[in-house]
């Protein structure tokens, strides 16, 4: 199978660690005050890109059990992809009506093929730098929306 | 375990900000309202396990998938 030498930068604990990097982190970490289903414990993430694979990002813990995800803005997968926040979501991201929130589905693998999580998004506040992962009981979207199979 | 038998119409408190109240009694089912603030969250459990379990699996996730051309192929308008 075809692979080049791009790739996402390397995961945080792989890192050699200095000061500037960690202050770095520091800075640029998003709080999730509730945590990810499954991983309740992270509290602070990073949201890392690299040209060779944008819009591809990745998502990484800096805090508690290491946990890093490959996602997307799940509008470049759908077109008509909407989802509506709870008032209780826009508050717990300190949004309002005209914030800018960055969208991130979760990209998955099964058996060399790739799906997006489109039915439960990640969404983050740039200006409040607060991220949740959002769960709607009733979603329209599937949890694995197929992006490519294995075969190129 | 708390085990409550409940009547149509009957509820349980638990704290003082949250109510769970059985609406109807079927023969497969019971309808349930919960009353509870905002900022505590609530989801039909298959759901929320669904989610944490597509986490999971994501979460190890090196796909021994060419994320180049997949990335290419997203950079097309």
């Amino acid at each position: 199978m075809a692979r080049t030498g791009a790739a996402l930068p390397n995961p945080v604990e792989t890192q050699v660690t200095s000061p500037d990097v960690q202050a770095g982190l520091a800075r640029n970490a998003i709080a999730f005050p509730d945590g990810i289903p499954g991983f309740e414990a992270c509290r602070r993430f990073v949201l890392l890109s690299a040209d060779s694979l944008a819009p591809l990002r990745r998502l990484e813990a800096i805090e508690g059990p290491p946990a890093a995800f490959l996602g997307i803005d799940p509008r470049l997968v759908m077109d008509s992809y909407r989802c509506r926040l709870s008032d209780n979501d826009m508050r717990a991201l300190g949004a309002d009506a005209d914030s800018t929130l960055l969208w991130f589905a979760i990209i998955s693998e099964a058996d060399g093929v790739l799906s997006a999580n489109l039915r439960a998004p990640i969404v983050i506040n740039p200006q409040s730098m607060i991220g949740r992962q959002v769960l709607p009981d009733d979603g329209l979207y599937p949890i694995r929306h197929v992006l490519a199979t294995g075969k190129a | 375990v708390l085990v409550f038998t409940r009547r149509r119409q009957e509820a349980i408190r638990i704290g003082d900000r949250i109510e769970v109240r059985v609406l109807r009694v079927g023969r497969d089912g019971v309808r349930i309202g919960i009353t509870a603030p905002p900022d505590v969250p609530v989801h039909r459990e298959e759901i929320y396990e669904e989610i944490r379990q597509a986490n999971r699996a994501a979460v190890a996730v090196t796909p021994q998938v060419d994320l180049s051309a997949l990335a290419e192929r997203l950079r097309q308008p």
